[in-house]
């Protein structure tokens, strides 16, 4: 790498490391405020709503890894995030989170993407019968959280990165590679680390392009990168980039999947995702219909 | 020199260049906040000492504040002092609804400002009793609460509660790894309380892994269920892999011979007050210590209630 690149990704080393905040959808914030009001909500239910949403479900476990609740790298589950911070401090997460209400297409693509991959992640890991694949399922979901922070704190550059995707008709990770010195993975994992968050996330975020990288989580880490390409594949938020990414041929060892697996798997996830679409069809309902409505 | 976090929560120009000249020359490290988003995130991942809150603060934004940092467990008291038009005062204000430490009035006089600020730190000190680990309220906060209960003459629950095998625990993965399951425990108990039985309860810690916990008799079951539900779904995330397929660990007894333990586990003895049954807090004390006695002999986590009649005992559900 030239000393002028090294440079570059210096700089954008140090504009991602002050992201503090980063913005979540607002039909799920209205939806959860709701639901936040209702004495009957139970702190599960609340969290089966929160684990559909990527962003919120990362500032959770940023939250209940930092220093200040006393966890520090220890809490990688959602339902466990949930129970220790109790459902006070989960409303007053909604409230912070609230602070960027502005969506674009793009993001709830993104959204879709993501919450397709926590979806395949979530089946394939308990068909390879993984201890924990709520775990993993996690990992799915926030893996593209890099992709969200370049867009939020680099918003030029994130588009120069689309507009170079178009032209030269290579994908975003190459883009991103060719034009920042670096790219969504890695970004990811550096924000994932700097929130405290375990190994058994930051891995399968950074590494999700390239599961070979992946020290202390292979399986986890290979579970997502495969699960990012699965659900590309069935056209789950590609944005501008309509390339799927390659497998990794070391991914695809340690899973060790026959083809009959992957029927089976299918058909499980084609039936669990009615779900999400179903529920990312009535977020957008309500966000139309918040829009419609002058706020009182 | 005080060194003391202050979180400003207000309009924009709320707080008088002057105000804020001494507070700073006094310590004071001041954070301005005239977002609300901005202001509870500041109170959940960067807890302030101290909240001076604008009455009226975006709407009810002032209230929602005032929620989030009572929420905050890390910092158990921090004091809020609300800030508001004197002729406010004029039509009484509804205290449940602003649970705040003090109050002072527009326009700021900031040597006024700077005393009630002091005052209130003061204050907190001197009623804080509170655990250092999990800022819960230690013995004399718990004797009060006993006797409090005693004199009320209602059927409450005290329930004592502790981690089995937490020594060994703490003797293999260290003091600072046996501190974050004192944590956890903790933030179980007041979380499930929250949920479940918030009006009238009480939660105190005794110490180490003893903690106490009062509610309503009625509710007791339904407490320890899901404190052990709750407990089990997170335990293994404090454990390394090696010792959950174990399903034990090697630690030295307290002859310093080698013995296997089993995991950690929680016991919650449940002693209920009702119909007068005792007088004195070292009463219900010395019937917990029996009960306790018991249900620790039960492997797993496990509660026992100890009515007038009988005992109500509940096991695990799962460790799944």
């Amino acid at each position: 790498m030239s000393p002028e690149q090294e440079q570059k990704r210096e700089a954008i080393r140090k504009a991602l490391r002050e992201v503090k905040n980063l913005p979540t959808l607002p039909g799920i914030i209205s939806k959860l405020t709701k639901m936040a009001d209702d004495p009957d909500t139970t702190t599960e239910q609340m969290g089966r709503t929160i684990s559909k949403d990527h962003i919120l479900a990362a500032k959770l476990l940023k939250l209940v890894n930092s220093a200040f609740y006393g966890f520090p790298q220890r809490i990688s589950s959602l339902s466990s995030a949930i129970i220790l911070l109790g459902f006070n401090v989960i409303k007053s997460l909604i409230i912070s989170a609230s602070i960027f209400e502005l969506m674009e297409d793009q993001d709830m693509e993104l959204w879709e993407h993501s919450l397709g991959c926590a979806v395949v992640c979530n089946v394939l890991a308990k068909r390879l019968g993984v201890s924990d694949p709520e775990e993993v399922s996690t990992a799915g979901l926030i893996h593209d959280l890099g992709k969200v922070a370049i867009k939020m704190e680099l918003p030029g550059e994130s588009e120069q990165v689309s507009a170079l995707v178009v032209s030269r008709q290579i994908n975003r990770f190459e883009a991103e590679r060719e034009l920042l010195g670096l790219d969504h993975a890695e970004v990811g994992g550096w924000l994932a680390k700097s929130w405290n968050l375990p190994a058994k996330l930051v891995e399968p975020i950074s590494c999700h392009h390239d599961p070979s990288l992946a020290k202390a989580e292979p399986l986890a880490a290979a579970i997502v990168h495969f699960a990012d390409i699965v659900i590309r594949g069935m056209g789950y938020g590609h944005g501008p980039d309509i390339w799927v990414p390659a497998l990794a041929p070391r991914a695809w060892e340690l899973l060790r999947l026959k083809p009959v697996d992957i029927d089976e798997m299918l058909a499980e996830v084609e039936e669990k995702l009615w779900d999400v679409k179903g529920f990312s069809l009535d977020i957008k309902a309500e966000a139309q219909s918040a829009t419609q409505v002058p706020k009182g | 020199m005080n060194m003391s976090r202050l979180l400003v929560a207000g309009s924009p120009g709320f707080l008088p260049p002057a105000a804020r000249t001494l507070l700073e020359a006094k310590g004071y490290q001041l954070k301005v906040c005239e977002q609300l988003p901005e202001a509870v995130a500041l109170v959940l991942e960067d807890p302030p000492d101290l909240l001076l809150l604008e009455k009226g603060f975006v709407g009810d934004g002032d209230q929602r504040l005032i929620k989030a940092v009572s929420g905050c467990l890390q910092k158990g008291n921090i004091p809020i002092i609300l800030v508001l038009e004197l002729t406010e005062l004029e039509t009484e204000l509804d205290w449940g609804v602003y649970p705040v430490d003090d109050i002072v009035t527009l326009p700021l006089v900031p040597s006024l400002l700077l005393a009630r600020l002091q005052l209130a730190e003061a204050r907190m000190m001197r009623v804080f009793d509170n655990n250092p680990l999990s800022r819960l309220p230690g013995n004399t906060s718990i004797l009060r609460a006993m006797q409090r209960v005693l004199a009320s003459g209602n059927d409450y629950a005290v329930c004592y509660v502790d981690i089995d095998n937490f020594k060994p625990y703490n003797d293999r993965y260290g003091f600072s790894r046996g501190d974050e399951v004192i944590l956890m425990v903790a933030r179980i108990i007041v979380n499930v309380i929250e949920e479940k039985a918030r009006e009238g309860s009480f939660i105190g810690h005794v110490g180490g892994d003893d903690y106490v916990f009062i509610i309503k008799a009625e509710k007791a079951e339904e407490v320890c269920r899901q404190i052990i539900d709750n407990f089990n779904m997170v335990r293994n995330l404090f454990l390394n892999a090696e010792d959950i397929a174990a399903g034990a660990f090697v630690g030295l007894d307290r002859r310093g011979q080698e013995t296997r333990f089993p995991l950690l586990s929680i016991s919650i003895a449940v002693v209920t007050t009702g119909e007068g049954r005792y007088r004195h807090s070292g009463e219900i004390a010395a019937a917990a210590s029996q009960l306790k006695h018991y249900v620790k002999r039960l492997e797993g986590s496990n509660y026992l209630i100890e009515r007038r009649d009988s005992c109500v005992s509940g096991q695990e559900m799962s460790a799944a």
